[in-house]
């Protein structure tokens, strides 16, 4: 799930610091934004448009660190408005809804961890790839310059 | 300019930039001329861990945007209440940068 790969180009101190902060970020804003699931993704946009002219390893962590949580959006809202729709109007807590929690819960608790891991690693100026958002991250963020 | 003049400068105003600047401005310094000295001596520069703790404390008012002399970002702040509190956490993670940052552009309108 996730992969320790060699970077183009050995990253400097600074650029650790920043990219290992993007994920960082995330962490607090979810904690800080919770129940509402989408300030962690503004949190996480502000902090990529504000690094958008840094360094190549910083815009591609920032990038993976965007693009896992725009697909945290997508689940999380779904089971929030669910859970609105469930307290204040009569629809009942069905097993579809019980079973879709309980699969949201693990994806969040899932990222969550891989996220303080990733953060760790990439204050050491390790680059951590995961799986599917890495490769995607690759194509959307190039290197140019 | 004197190479222990330029050592002293940097052992004590390192912490005020980022780490792959210090050799830039350490090579530029011993190339300038020695009548800067003054001026460079006495620049007032802002320190990012102050900084750090004013945005922690005061970041939804934007003060740590006034101290670095953003004053049109920290208006903004000021009136969107840190940004409904979400531009105050990313602050939180870039301030210490973006204080490097200004302190760099300070510094180089004497270096060049």
């Amino acid at each position: 799930m996730i992969n320790l790969k060699k970077f183009k180009y050995e990253p400097g101190e600074h650029e650790a610091e920043t990219a290992s902060n993007s994920y960082l970020m995330s962490l607090i804003a979810i904690i800080m934004g919770l129940p509402l699931p989408i300030i962690n993704l503004i949190a996480t946009l502000i902090f990529y448009l504000g690094n958008r002219k840094g360094t190549y390893f910083v815009r591609w962590h920032c990038t993976q660190a965007l693009l896992s949580q725009t697909s945290m959006l997508f689940i999380n809202s779904y089971g929030f408005w669910w859970t609105i729709s469930i307290i204040f109007s009569d629809e009942n807590i069905s097993n579809n809804y019980i079973a879709y929690i309980f699969a949201t819960l693990i994806f969040n608790v899932t990222e969550f961890i891989a996220t303080i891991y990733t953060a760790i690693k990439t204050r050491n100026g390790i680059h951590v790839e995961w799986w599917f958002y890495g490769t995607l991250t690759t194509l959307i963020c190039k290197s140019g310059k | 300019m004197e190479a222990q003049k330029v050592e002293m400068f940097i052992m004590s105003n390192s912490k005020f930039f980022e780490s792959h600047q210090i050799n830039g401005i350490r090579e530029r310094l011993i190339a300038i001329d020695d009548s800067k000295w003054a001026m460079i001596s006495t620049i007032q520069l802002k320190d990012p861990t102050t900084i750090l703790i004013v945005s922690i404390l005061a970041g939804s008012l934007g003060i740590d945007r006034f101290m670095l002399g953003d004053t049109g970002l920290g208006i903004g702040k000021l009136l969107t209440c840190g940004g409904l509190g979400i531009w105050t956490i990313v602050d939180w993670f870039s301030i210490q940068k973006a204080t490097r940052e200004k302190n760099m552009q300070k510094i180089q309108q004497f270096l060049y």
